[in-house]
């Protein structure tokens, strides 16, 4: 796992629903910190406290936990992309696999459980070059 | 595959020899072995005929979507063979205590219903419930988190009385747990650790009065394990939330200790994968709380000191790839809890990690159970790992750590201060990220993930989907609730409950008044809310 430290892209960090199993966010968000990540977790946010979050802030990459249901996602994803098209978006957490499909076919990358945090970092390294 | 001495340990870290023998066994461990099970410290079992007195419980959480709907998979699993029923809550609406029109449910309406059923009121607890015999019906009506269980029991225990039954006799359990509540699921906005001790006393001194059939509050140190507590420190954590409950009714002094203490001795616990440290964690557990209640409370009723136990097998055990592998894992964990001498059982779905259980899953976690108990005569006999030099000298070294680690909560001030801090989450973090590096270094293994990954699944999975829509059908039935229901009762009803939280007197006769006048779910959260403040997240 990479630690440079010299890498300040910032990853906004959501919970998209009022569920607050925070297991799976907390493994993510500090494998991302660990890898020099500025992570920015914003918590369990409305899709409009986070596209306002987002606009504010700038992140380089915008990180979803999904705890099963994707419409409100799938609103947020919307939002977000009205005030940053160029922002990429990934998500992990309970997400079925026609869900995963779903989201996928609006170009966010998705990690269900099970998913390797090297794999995520990985994805967060590549997703933010260039 | 790793060949280090390090991959044989138990998953909570304790060095496993290749055989074991007597001098494994510490001469202190001795007294417990001897005595049979039924007999103090009840180490091999809380009661001497254990299942040929009467077979575990078999006890699934169900629901989702409209409160019909809900009813009717209640309904469908007691028809199968299950003998006793959990409801499942909308968490948007329950965990956080808002009607279906408060902002933060709005900007989420698309949520709603599909992790459980929305229910604001007596009312939808009257649809749920209907043609479910609650006086033979061993029900758990919600209230997992904390500020919700006075509502929850507030409200079933309401339709009991419309029913006519009597309260002294209504057989069932509320849970109001601060592991789930505090450590494993924090919500947003949710009453102070202190407070909801307050509530939880008060829901124990209630039933010890007036329903001694029914257990107030359940420790679940399961929401603990799943968030990342070890075997040891579940059962130490446990011990010391028992603790602070106990050491509060004393304080209070309304009620023996011993009373509140036979309610307490009935514990929720997670088993996971680990097989003989989850048999010991279970022995271990019932000898500590024997030896807690009669040193730390100097209490002699046997009844008191044997623990009672529920286990729900680990939902966070279930993998996402693979599912069908799950029935495999759900067998051994439900297998590990039975050889642990549980009285009563939930095996969680097999596409638990996809979505909530599907019909099928649920109808296959109950069959494991029911396979189990027909067919393969484990039942037959009581604690029949006793004497194994392995599992007696694993029990005694379970315990062990897990006092050491109850130690350490209380030199953190005790459980609630633990909690306060984020020590405890810190703990639980701990072992979730060194867990996780043990499966991605290759130190640890599971099949279908990190292992046999490339297997065809014979037929795709998809996960379970709800229907939707569920928003616009909760706020109809809150508006005719509103509209409906006696006004005057219902604020009078509710300006009293305010009026207890702000005095000592016990809340649940208030609670019981306002939520058969109809009061709904999110003015109780509005009262609360405004009489404890929130609690200051430490995550």
């Amino acid at each position: 796992m990479s630690t440079d430290l010299r890498n300040t892209r910032k990853v906004l960090f959501v919970k998209t629903g009022l569920d607050g199993h925070w297991r799976g966010p907390l493994l993510v968000t500090g494998a991302l910190e660990e890898a020099g990540f500025d992570v920015m977790m914003l918590g369990m946010a409305t899709p409009e406290e986070t596209a306002a979050a987002a606009s504010r802030d700038k992140p380089d990459l915008i990180g979803l936990n999904i705890c099963g249901h994707i419409d409100v996602v799938k609103r947020t994803v919307a939002m977000l992309r009205e005030q940053l098209p160029e922002v990429p978006i990934f998500a992990g957490g309970t997400v079925a696999p026609w869900a995963k499909k779903e989201l996928e076919a609006i170009g966010v990358e998705v990690y269900p459980p099970g998913s390797k945090l090297t794999d995520i970092v990985a994805a967060a390294h590549r997703l933010t070059e260039g | 595959m790793s060949t280090s001495e390090n991959k044989w340990r138990t998953v909570s870290n304790i060095p496993l020899k290749g055989a074991y023998g007597p001098e494994d066994i510490p001469d202190s461990h001795q007294e417990a072995m001897q005595a049979p099970p039924g007999a103090a410290p009840y180490m091999r079992g809380a009661y001497t005929e254990m299942y040929r007195g009467k077979p575990w419980r078999i006890f699934q959480l169900s629901g989702f979507g409209s409160p019909e709907e809900e009813g009717e998979r209640i309904r469908f699993l007691l028809e199968h063979g299950e003998t006793g029923f959990i409801m499942e809550h909308d968490r948007n609406t329950a965990d956080h205590m808002y009607n279906v029109d408060h902002p933060e449910v709005l900007a989420r309406k698309e949520d709603v219903g599909l992790t459980g059923a929305v229910i604001q009121s007596v009312r939808d607890y009257e649809t749920v419930l209907n043609g479910i015999d609650l006086a033979k019906t061993y029900g758990h009506p919600g209230g997992g988190v904390v500020q919700h269980a006075p509502f929850a029991l507030g409200c079933y225990w309401s339709v009991a009385k419309r029913r006519g039954l009597d309260l002294a006799t209504l057989p069932g359990t509320g849970q109001s747990d601060f592991f789930l509540t505090y450590l494993g699921c924090v919500t947003k906005q949710q009453i102070p650790t202190d407070a909801g001790l307050r509530f939880n006393c008060d829901i124990i001194e209630f039933c010890a009065e007036h329903m001694k059939r029914w257990v107030p509050v359940s420790v679940a140190g399961y929401n603990g394990a799943d968030s990342g507590l070890n075997a040891w420190q579940e059962l130490g954590a446990v011990m010391a939330n028992a603790t602070e409950y106990l050491d509060e009714i004393k304080r209070r002094g309304n009620i023996p200790v011993e009373v509140a203490a036979r309610s307490v001795g009935g514990m929720n616990f997670r088993v996971a994968m680990d097989f003989f440290e989850e048999i010991a964690k279970l022995r271990a557990a019932r000898k500590m709380w024997h030896d807690l209640v009669s040193r730390r409370y100097g209490i002699t009723d046997p009844k008191v000191k044997a623990l009672r136990l529920h286990i729900v097998t680990a939902g966070s055990a279930m993998t996402y790839q693979q599912p069908l592998n799950n029935i495999a894992r759900g067998t051994l964990m439900a297998l590990a809890s039975v050889l642990g001498g549980t009285q009563s059982l939930g095996v969680s779905g097999y596409d638990e990690a996809l979505s909530i259980p599907s019909e099928h899953a649920h109808q296959m976690s109950l069959r494991i159970q029911q396979i189990l108990q027909e067919e393969t005569n484990v039942p037959a006999v009581a604690d029949p790992l006793a004497g194994s030099y392995f599992v007696e000298s694993l029990t005694a070294e379970v315990e062990e750590k897990a006092w050491a680690f109850f130690d350490e909560i209380q030199e953190q001030g005790g459980f609630l201060r633990a909690l306060d801090s984020g020590w405890l989450h810190g703990k639980a973090a701990e072992n979730q990220l060194a867990f996780q590096h043990r499966l991605e270094s290759g130190e640890a293994e599971l099949v279908g993930v990190t292992k046999y990954e490339d297997d065809e699944t014979p037929f795709e999975m998809d996960g379970f989907r709800g229907q939707g829509g569920e928003w616009a059908r909760a706020n109809e039935r809150l508006q005719a609730v509103r509209a409906e229901r006696d006004g005057k009762r219902a604020d009078t009803a509710l300006k009293d409950v305010a009026a207890a939280c702000r005095s000592d007197r016990n809340i649940m006769p208030a609670m019981l008044e306002a939520c058969d006048a109809e009061v709904t779910v999110g003015e109780f959260g509005e009262v609360f809310r405004a009489a404890y403040g929130d609690w200051a997240t430490p995550i």
